[in-house]
């Protein structure tokens, strides 16, 4: 058996197209789905746990649990509308197909991440900051995605058809992978804090927070007080 | 009367209307009860999405949602989808009633699977979302990205039926869908703005 899970994760690294011609044939899944959970959590984890180390103490725990949490999250949320995009596309893929699918791309993107956690520790050891960090790891779950949609991308085709469908499942998946994250962060920890939250207030949302952003990026600064009066008219 | 018989018939109008017709109307077609069937199932599909979205405020709000999320796509397959066909047979083509259901029953279903499927994640966006206007935001891409994959379907299937003409009929069977997939937008949008109350900025 850890012969066929390590033979799996060398095949999600190597041949992301063998992964999606196994899914395609419906061969058992199960050594798959086992190794790319298994990946999910080492990859996804330890790169939390990485990400937290600028707080240490319990936060190290406490995002080396939730970034994986937050990548099963998303994808429960959205396999069951990826599968029907591609079946409203004309691609003949079910949801256990898609699972298979959508699984194995968050575990290859979770490999990377593993594989970019050893530089972003020694980056976030040299004392680059929070916001830096915050970008860095921006950075890094971009790369990470990019990687993951090889084995989409295997798997829907890559005719103009299975474009659209990446591009649809895309446009599901950016907002509601950000709201998740956004309902589990802080994953690294503003050093200032006295104490360790699991989780923040809800704070409005990860939309909210890019149109705040979006102001502040050109100089104009909205305070919580005035963004309530704008909103309520009180 | 067959359709094969109602073909011959309309052929002492117009002779090469008639041969498009008799080979489209001899294409195998679904028995209409399951065409309607499709359609229920399709709409059923949507409330699904309209209960999430009702989710936000819980209540009768599930049920108003629920009610008026496959509300938009009704007005499309009850409205502009036999607008579309009047428009179709005035211009003369080789397109039969039954084929036209069976387009927009596939056009629903589609549209109504990708609501469904959308509905786990859109419940938690309008959930945990504490601005209106972005939840309502979220609401309209999900309703925008199963109506314009449920248009697809229907002019595939229109398409499918339509295909193999002379230029000149099929530029203006080009015009024709076109005026309706700009109608059957314009009208879906004015339907879901009107009966869901979170597009309106409600929480």
């Amino acid at each position: 058996m850890n012969a066929q899970l390590f033979s799996v994760l060398d095949e999600l690294l190597r041949s992301p197209e063998a992964v999606a011609e196994r899914i395609r044939r419906r061969e058992d899944l199960r050594p798959l789905v086992v190794a790319a959970l298994l990946a999910l959590g080492l990859g996804a984890g330890t790169f939390g746990a990485v990400l937290a180390t600028a707080r240490g103490g319990v936060q190290l725990g406490y995002s080396a649990l939730k970034l994986p949490l937050a990548v099963l999250v998303t994808l429960c949320l959205c396999v069951p509308a990826f599968a029907a995009i591609a079946r409203g596309l004309g691609r003949n893929i079910d949801l256990g197909g898609m699972v298979g699918l959508s699984l194995s791309a968050a575990a290859r993107a979770s490999l990377v991440l593993l594989a970019f956690a050893p530089a972003v520790w020694f980056v976030l050891d040299r004392g680059i900051g929070y916001h830096y960090s915050v970008l860095l790891s921006a950075v890094c779950y971009g790369f990470a995605g990019i990687s993951a949609l090889r084995v989409m991308a295997a798997g829907l085709g890559r005719d103009g058809r299975g474009l659209g469908i990446l591009l649809c499942c895309a446009a599901v998946l950016l907002p509601t992978g950000a709201q998740s994250a956004w309902m589990l962060r802080p994953f690294i920890g503003r050093p200032a804090q006295a104490s360790v939250p699991f989780l923040r207030h809800k704070e409005g949302s990860f939309a909210d927070a890019v149109y705040q952003s979006a102001f502040s990026s050109v100089g104009r600064y909205r305070s919580s007080a005035r963004v309530f009066e704008e909103e309520t008219g009180e | 009367m067959s359709y094969e018989t109602q073909a011959l018939d309309a052929g002492g109008l117009d002779l090469g209307a008639a041969e498009d017709m008799r080979s489209s109307a001899l294409a195998p077609a679904e028995p209409l009860g399951r065409e309607f069937a499709r359609l229920a199932s399709g709409l059923g599909l949507a409330s699904v999405f309209g209960l999430a979205l009702g989710a936000r405020s819980g209540g009768v709000a599930l049920l108003q949602h629920a009610l008026g999320a496959p509300l938009g796509l009704m007005v499309v397959a009850a409205v502009a989808a036999p607008s579309l066909f009047v428009r179709l047979a005035l211009i003369n083509t080789p397109l039969r009633p039954a084929q036209m259901i069976g387009a927009v029953a596939q056009g629903t279903f589609t549209a109504g699977l990708v609501l469904a499927g959308l509905a786990p994640a859109v419940a938690m966006l309008v959930v945990t979302i504490e601005s209106a206007a972005a939840a309502a935001w979220m609401s309209g891409l999900g309703l925008w990205l199963a109506g314009g994959i449920g248009l697809f379907n229907l002019l595939a299937a229109l398409h499918k039926h339509l295909a193999g003409h002379e230029l000149r009929a099929r530029s203006r069977e080009f015009i024709a869908i076109a005026v309706f997939s700009v109608l059957a937008c314009a009208l879906a949008a004015r339907a879901w703005y009107a009966w869901l109350p979170l597009l309106r900025g409600a929480s």
